[in-house]
């Protein structure tokens, strides 16, 4: 068991270590920029400055402290999109790539079956997440002590913590599109535009009659705000993004056992 | 029982029936050859036996697995070795990390001896690879878990002719050991050479099913005669002379109604009969050679129809 988890956990660990390099150095640069922002202007300005779709899109509550910054600059553009986004493509190509360059076949042609093969590759994928997420907040507690900032230590972990469910759920929609499309190239595509749809239902859909929708996204569970301004856990929410990965899971594996390759 | 039995396999994809109501079946310990031109159906009729497809009508038995048992087949794979027809690896990984995935999925008792044999270049990552060295990893993969029953889709494409011929020696080795081989091919000469029955695939239908030897003279020699003086047409009227074309060249005398210095016919009667004919005459050159497989199928299953 987990031969295929292992052989594909081995190929990422490369791309998982420059990917943690990136998004520390992204950390560090917001965790750096901060004191020269907030000393150059009023913080409650700036934020008032971003036009409303803005505040709305990236969530701005406040940028008048290191955590409310980071919140803005790291989490909501880093790992609510950024890595969301690239889960979701990393994960396209699971199946889809095999298929388009004819590796299926031989892939298929040894004893396991397509569940296995499917579930297996996309576990895989909990190298470069749990890595990034492991990484990133020890950067940024260090970074915040040099520049003799406090953060609370435990809520950057919690974080941390409580992304790993929404990243797999980014990762879930790329699967789905993997198993659904026979061109890597598609998949990928229909991944991002998909995931990138989601985050803009959830975050433009706000207060509006039609905030119902966003339900259907992985940010509405994934608050960083809550944990980094209120010390607030959404474990609730935790548990809906961990159902939504299985479910995705789950429909993948069925519609990639049932179709022909 | 039969390694593989097809029981009216079928694959209809609306627009284009890729296989129609296959049945026949591959003996245990044979080298069963598939052949048929390219798009015949041969790969689609192979992706439906390892369950990468799924039939859409009839059905078939792998070591006696019926196909459309999803968890009796994959656990079937643990004897099967399979080469597809564009056999394609993770181009980043390198030849070893290939086998060591295939070893620990299915086994590698097998390993070290192909390896021998076939030699990838292993420490090196295949996109180098050549379209050789990829059908060689593709042979060891397909045989290193030391399988009851192989399934090769056009297995010597790429191979240079040395390593073809010890491909030929080791696959009747396999066979005398008890392995079953179902090998495609478009090439009628690699058939000849390998397999012990035919089965003829055309637009989807299986158009027979025969040994070897009464295939190959049903399907006739195309023969070659060049001779030093006229010779009177009439000594080419033999039982078995096909497609029979004759010239004389424009400076002999002699007449091209009833005479001739050139000729090629398809000849599928008995071959001594001809050849005792031949030393009433001068010849300057005789060549007879196997049938091109396209030749082969207009002429005896022309027009896609049964026979």
């Amino acid at each position: 068991m987990f031969e295929f988890a292992r052989y594909d956990a081995r190929k990422r660990v490369r791309g998982s270590v420059y990917l943690s390099i990136g998004m520390s150095l992204l950390a560090a640069f917001a965790v750096w920029a901060y004191p020269s922002y907030s000393e150059a202007m009023d913080m409650n300005q700036l934020r008032d400055a971003f036009p409303e779709p803005m505040i709305r899109a990236f969530n701005i509550e406040t940028m008048a402290s290191l955590e409310g910054f980071l919140s803005v600059e790291l989490y909501m553009f880093g790992w609510i999109i950024l890595l969301g986004l690239y889960l979701a493509y990393s994960a396209a190509s699971i199946v889809a790539d095999d298929i388009d360059r004819g590796r299926m076949d031989t892939l298929l042609s040894m004893p396991v079956s397509r569940q296995r093969l499917a579930t297996e590759r996309f576990a895989a994928l909990g190298v470069p997440i749990l890595l990034v997420n492991v990484v990133t907040p020890v950067v940024v507690l260090v970074s915040a002590r040099l520049i003799g900032e406090s953060l609370s230590a435990a809520d950057v972990v919690a974080l941390h913590l409580l992304s790993v469910p929404y990243l797999f759920a980014c990762a879930g929609i790329g699967l789905l599109a993997s198993v659904t499309f026979d061109r890597a190239s598609i998949a990928q595509r229909v991944a991002l535009g998909v995931t990138f749809a989601l985050y803009l239902v959830e975050s433009l859909l706000r207060g509006t009659e039609y905030e119902s929708v966003g339900a259907l996204a992985p940010m509405r569970y994934f608050d960083p705000n809550a944990v980094l301004l209120d010390g607030t856990y959404d474990l609730a929410g935790a548990a809906v993004l961990v159902g939504m990965t299985a479910v995705l899971l789950f429909a993948s594996q069925a519609w990639f056992v049932h179709r022909d390759i | 029982m039969g390694a593989i039995e097809l029981d009216g396999l079928t694959k209809d994809y609306g627009e284009v029936l890729a296989a129609e109501d296959l049945t026949f079946s591959v003996e245990t310990g044979e080298i069963f050859g598939y052949l048929g031109p390219n798009g015949a159906g041969k790969t689609t009729t192979i992706r439906m036996l390892l369950g990468f497809i799924r039939p859409t009508a009839g059905t078939a038995r792998v070591l006696g697995n019926d196909i459309r048992d999803q968890k009796a087949l994959i656990d079937a794979k643990r004897r099967i070795g399979h080469l597809s027809d564009d056999q394609a690896f993770d181009e980043q990984a390198t030849g070893a990390e290939i086998l060591d995935l295939h070893a620990a999925v299915k086994g590698d008792d097998r390993r070290e001896e192909l390896l021998e044999m076939f030699e990838p270049p292993l420490d090196r990552r295949v996109r180098e690879y050549s379209s050789g060295n990829v059908q060689k990893l593709g042979l060891v993969t397909a045989f290193m878990h030391d399988p009851d029953l192989v399934i090769l889709d056009e297995p010597t494409g790429g191979l240079d002719p040395l390593i073809k011929h010890q491909f030929a020696e080791f696959l009747r080795a396999e066979r005398d050991r008890g392995v079953t081989v179902f090998l495609s091919s478009h090439i009628l000469s690699e058939v000849r050479r390998l397999c012990d029955r035919v089965g003829i695939i055309r637009d989807g239908r299986l158009v027979t099913v025969d040994p070897i030897e009464s295939f190959l003279t049903r399907s006739g020699k195309v023969v070659r005669i060049n001779s030093a003086d006229p010779i009177p047409i009439a000594f080419v009227d033999l039982e078995g002379v096909h497609d029979l074309e004759t010239s004389v060249p424009d400076d002999e005398t002699a007449d091209p109604e009833t005479e001739f210095t050139e000729c090629t016919f398809t000849f599928t009667g008995d071959i001594n009969a001809l050849l005792a004919r031949l030393p009433d005459h001068e010849m300057v050159d005789v060549s007879i050679e196997e049938a091109p497989l396209e030749d082969v199928f207009l002429r005896f299953y022309g027009g896609g129809e049964d026979v």
